[in-house]
């Protein structure tokens, strides 16, 4: 007896059960099995086996039973998909039912049903539903092709289906217009390439007025978020629009109301600010968002979020409208400080008194949060409004006087930003601060109080024991804390150094020593090499004029908030942050910026990347980088003995004894090869004879002589025989000699490393040489931003100089990157469709097989090559130095300059670079 | 006795016959169904899928299911056997070239088990295109004279003429009856 009778099908069960009622030849018995199906699939029992026979209940005159099955097929078509087929004659029936219902339930069915095999079947009923003489079944078509979109996006455009659907913009019915416009919306944000697909003109614009004014509440925010896109060809036109969008504003749903301020917000970008239509619009845009407010919490909370953009946008809108933005007691705590940073953006000399007595009222609250937020927001209106900046102090030192811990903390804090803002004016008050030094728990009130001693060290008298107390407890306190401490110990000693060596350098061996963390360790080490070699240099670094700071620190970036403005009333004005910033695979999508305005200055089309990608920046001074140069780790990857240069403590020489190591002590096990110092050229010229090379770009300058101190370096990316290396050329432009040359790499994205020692001697004066330096990619692994950035350093005896430059990916295309044909389909499949990125190429030349066989030079391997309806698919892979896998498609079309790249990698970081070289490739190889 | 018992049945209400109609796809299935249905013809599309109708023929009942004939539906013909009373078989007699696909499904159907019992009319159709094959060359063609242990008939019909559907209806009407 064989174990298959496990897998026939029983005939007992449920299932079995309810196939047969499905079956049977009573219609009510029928309904009832299908009911019976339904409610298991919607407790999450598998019923797909018994998709034929629900299936054949389709085709009935009861209505009721065919919502039933249509219920099921949205349900597991996607399960069954081979199956589905079965459905679609059906479907072609019910569109041309006489009863409007069944065809607007047969098409909205239709665009549920996910299913490739299908959809081709399903445009010419769905062509017939949006010609419909009913306005429900054409609404319902509408919609339905945009559901078609996601599922197949060329199918839509190559069956004509925009145009149809821009033609339902005209239609008679404003329902219809709606959700034709919805439509339209939804795909043109889909949309491959970005740009939208169907632009709208003055004609269809004016279509959509019309049929705002008529349409539901819902369909209103459709079409008025369609204005919001589009970009009016003059004033008058905008002003025009504005005219006719006005009267929404007094609409009872909030988002109707939204959906206008936005469509306003953009138009008056167009409209010149200081007309007298400008200054109406503005004050009829305060009224009802000043409605909204009334409504329930949560929407409150929405119109505040979107109210605070608007402030910082526009100002003026809202200025008269303070009261509407103080806080009741019974508000939640959500919309109290929401309402909290709308008072300090809209906070001004006119209206400060009234803002104060009531931040003052907030500071005695109950809420914690709220309490510290109120006493922030007295310290900005200071700093915003200086007049008032006396006021905000004294109402400061009254809170203080409460001794309520967390607002005396909180009030220091911001007390620290007074003074920085208004230095040497309200130093009276320190004293009153250090009253209450004890009572400071939470680490950024000590951080600003260690701060403030430091700062005016010369004036406290006691401030060196003050120090001296916190300094007790260096190693429990916070970084925060240590790090101020340093730097205020530092202060104190530049200012008063008599008796205060001891202190100091108690402290700095405290940070250098006693301390595993890296900033206060370095600071640490800056602050003694600085002290011990130059102490005026000291002061001035120290001591230095610091920058004032600006009264509004937390305003949004302007660029983000021009797009933000274009997304008020969605999920990315209350988030304030850009949609692709939390909406997964709309990363394709075009940002929104807003319009603007004619005769201002147009924005330059974007530069050419190619170009730009291959110029070397030089990091500008060594100063900057000190944080950098700590982690490239010099000398360390050739191993030497490092006991050889042992430092002083009192003059650790940071800068240069790593280099130091990688000269004196260094190569010991690494014999410099015998190669000429001109390998350079001449094994180009081997290389080309002998097997074909990558394409190797021209050199490029990498280090001018002015910033290299007359050194310079020019170089390139090569691949010979499978060994990666940099061809560089060293040219002497000063005056003496240079030797001691040495190379380190920091730390990349792909782990390259030098694989020998430069091999480069003495370079006399204007004297040039070339070297090949061998890579590998053994070395640490840090991603890079950009990825292909690579920072070097090259040591001399006149100095260390720092530039960056960018490797060409193709170097690193390894020599087994040729996957099985097999291996590539299922790999290709495996990747999730999300990972997919198209690019287009420009200026192809050649055919297919010339291309491939370029390719195939740089390890780009051609799998395989098909040709579908004149075009020449050649589907390729690559294999990066560390495993990464690519594949790509490439799609020509013979006579035409620009090819489709499509490439799928399950890390899409590296797609950028790849289309890059895919780039400099065709064009130069 | 037969004659009683059927008439019995006929007072209880007869239970409806269920009856297939298949054949490749562009036979004339469709047109065939509807041409029973509502004594008309109707203009089709290729049916992706199937279309059911109930046809009240003489005294009897069917219920007629037409499934397309395209090879990506064919395999699901038989999701559609069970409790089938009879076969209506339909050939283009014009299409010789893919006569032979047609005697094959036509057998390669006739051994399910679940139409054993099943009564098959094949029906010759499209006999009125000029230079379409007669019936006794279909009837050669799908090598009808293997069938054994199985009521079947062959008619040469034309649905857009309406011409030999009655005949082919009358004799299944009769086969079904004698059936029970």
């Amino acid at each position: 007896m064989t174990d298959s009778k496990y897998f026939t099908t029983t005939k007992k069960g449920e299932i079995f059960e309810l196939k047969s009622e499905l079956n049977s030849d009573k219609k009510e018995k029928k309904k009832e099995a299908v009911k019976k199906v339904i409610a298991s699939m919607t407790v999450g029992k598998d019923v797909s086996a018994l998709f034929p026979d629900v299936v054949n209940c389709m085709q009935t005159d009861n209505l009721e039973l065919k919502k039933l099955v249509y219920l099921y097929l949205m349900n597991y078509a996607k399960s069954q998909p081979d199956m589905a087929i079965m459905a679609v004659n059906t479907f072609v029936k019910d569109c041309e039912d006489p009863n409007p219902l069944i065809r607007a339930l047969a098409v909205r069915t239709m665009g549920c049903i996910r299913v490739d095999k299908i959809t081709e079947y399903l445009c010419e009923p769905l062509r017939k539903c949006l010609k419909d003489e009913d306005p429900y079944v054409r609404k319902t078509a509408a919609v339905c092709v945009a559901k078609l979109y996601d599922i197949s996006s060329g199918l839509v455009e190559d069956q004509g289906f925009l145009e149809q659907l821009k033609d339902l913009l005209s239609d008679s019915n404003p329902m219809v217009v709606a959700n034709a416009v919805a439509a339209l919306s939804e795909i043109n944000e889909n949309s491959p390439t970005g740009a939208p697909l169907v632009e709208l003109n003055t004609n269809t614009i004016n279509k959509l007025l019309t049929a705002l004014n008529e349409c539901t509440e819902w369909g209103q925010v459709f079409i008025l978020d369609s204005l919001s896109n589009y970009s009016p060809k003059d004033e008058r036109e905008a002003q025009s629009i504005c005219e006719r969008i006005t009267p929404r504003l007094a609409h009872a749903n909030a988002a109707v109301v939204l959906s206008a301020v936005k469509v306003l917000m953009k138009m008056m970008e167009i409209l010149a600010g200081d007309t007298e239509f400008c200054g109406t619009l503005s004050k009829k845009l305060a009224p009802p968002l000043v409605t909204l407010l009334s409504s329930e919490p949560e929407v409150q909370y929405v119109a505040l979020r979107n109210i605070n953009l608007i402030v910082q946008k526009r100002p003026d809108i809202l200025k008269h409208e303070m009261k509407v933005f103080f806080v009741k007691y019974n508000d939640p705590i959500y919309v109290k400080l929401e309402k909290l940073d709308i008072m300090i953006r809209l906070a001004s000399q006119s209206n400060i008194a009234q803002v104060l007595s009531e931040l003052k009222e907030y500071a005695t609250e109950v809420d914690v949060d709220f309490v510290r937020k109120a006493v922030r927001a007295i310290g900005r209106c200071a700093i915003k409004v200086e007049p008032s900046a006396e006021r905000c102090v004294s109402t400061l030192l009254d809170l203080i006087q409460t001794k309520v811990n967390y607002v005396v903390q909180e009030a220091i804090v911001v007390i620290k930003d007074i003074f920085r803002k208004y230095p040497n004016k309200y130093e009276s008050i320190i004293s009153t601060l250090c009253e209450n030094l004890d009572t400071l728990d939470e680490p950024e009130a000590r951080a600003s109080m260690v701060w403030i001693i430091g700062e005016y060290a010369e004036r406290i008298d006691n401030a060196d024991e003050l120090l001296d107390s916190f300094l007790e407890g260096f190693a429990d306190e916070n970084a925060q804390v240590q790090l101020q401490l340093l730097t205020a110990v530092v202060k104190l000693f530049l200012k008063r150094p008599a008796h205060t060596q001891a202190l100091v350098q108690h402290v700095l061996s405290l940070a250098t020593q006693d301390s595993d963390n890296p900033d206060l360790r370095d600071r640490g080490f800056i602050y003694w090499r600085l002290l011990s070699t130059d102490p005026a240099a000291a002061k001035e670094v120290v001591l230095a004029d610091k920058p004032l700071i600006s009264e509004e620190t937390d305003l949004l970036e302007p660029t983000l908030l021009d797009e933000l403005i274009c997304h008020i009333s969605s999920l990315a004005s209350v988030y304030h942050k850009p949609p692709t910033a939390f909406v997964e695979g709309r990363s394709a999508g075009i940002r929104k910026t807003l319009p603007i305005r004619q005769g201002s200055t147009e924005e330059t089309a974007t530069a050419t990347t190619s170009t730009t990608a291959n110029e070397a920046t030089v990091i500008p001074s060594q100063d900057s980088l000190i944080g950098d140069l700590l982690s490239m780790d010099i000398g360390s990857s050739v191993a030497a003995p490092p006991a050889q240069a042992a430092p002083t403590s009192s003059n650790i020489d940071l800068l240069g004894g790593g280099l130091d190591i990688l000269l004196g002590g260094g190569a010991p096990d690494v014999a410099p090869p015998p190669a000429s110092s001109n390998t350079g050229l001449l094994g180009d010229i081997f290389g080309i004879s002998s097997s074909p090379t990558l394409y190797t770009p021209p050199k490029t300058c990498w280090l001018p002589a002015e910033k290299g101190k007359g050194l310079e370096i020019m170089g390139t990316y090569s691949r010979r025989n499978g060994q990666i290396s940099m061809d560089l050329t060293f040219t002497n432009k000063a005056m003496q000699a240079m030797n001691g040359f040495a190379i380190q790499f920091n730390k990349n994205s792909f782990g390259i490393a030098p694989a020998s020692p430069l091999n480069i001697g003495t370079l006399q004066p204007s004297q040039s040489l070339e070297t090949g330096l061998a890579l590998n990619t053994t070395g640490p692994v840090q991603r890079m931003d950009p990825l292909m950035n690579l920072q070097v350093a090259v040591k001399n005896n006149v100095d260390v100089f720092y530039y960056a430059c960018t490797v060409p990916i193709q170097i690193l295309f390894a020599d087994d990157g040729q996957l099985d044909k097999r291996f590539f389909l299922t790999t290709w499949k495996d990747i999730p469709a999300a990972n997919e990125i198209q690019y287009t190429l420009n200026d192809v030349r050649g055919t297919a097989d010339t291309i491939a066989a370029k390719m195939t030079h740089n390890n780009i391997f051609t799998i395989a090559k098909r040709n579908v309806e004149g075009q020449d698919m050649l589907y390729q892979s690559l294999k990066l130095t560390n495993n990464i896998w690519v594949l790509l498609e490439l799609k020509l079309q013979p006579g035409v300059q620009h090819a489709t790249l499509s490439l799928k990698t399950k890390s899409t970081e590296v797609s950028a670079s790849i289309f890059q070289a895919y780039d400099m490739i065709m064009r130069n190889a | 006795m037969g004659g009683l018992w059927s008439y019995f049945r006929g007072l209880l209400g007869a239970r409806e016959m269920r009856i297939l109609i298949l054949g490749l796809d562009g036979a004339g299935k469709t047109t065939i169904l509807y041409r029973l249905q509502v004594g008309e013809v109707v203009t089709t599309i290729p049916t992706i899928g199937f279309n059911v109708e109930q046809v009240q023929y003489k005294n009897l009942k069917f219920q007629v299911w037409d499934l397309g004939g395209q090879t990506s539906i064919r395999p699901y013909w038989r999701c559609y056997y069970s409790n089938t009373d009879a076969i209506i078989y339909v050939v283009d007699s014009a299409d010789k070239e893919r006569i032979g696909i047609s005697k094959d499904e036509l057998f390669h159907m006739l051994r399910e088990e679940e139409l054993t019992d099943a009564i098959l009319v094949v029906l010759a159709n499209k006999q009125d295109m000029a230079g379409c094959m007669t019936v006794a060359e279909v009837h050669q063609a799908l090598g009808l004279e293997a069938l054994k242990n199985r009521t079947f008939q062959i008619f040469k019909t034309s649905a857009t003429k309406g011409e030999g559907l009655d005949q082919a209806m009358d004799w299944l009407a009769n086969a079904l009856q004698n059936k029970k």
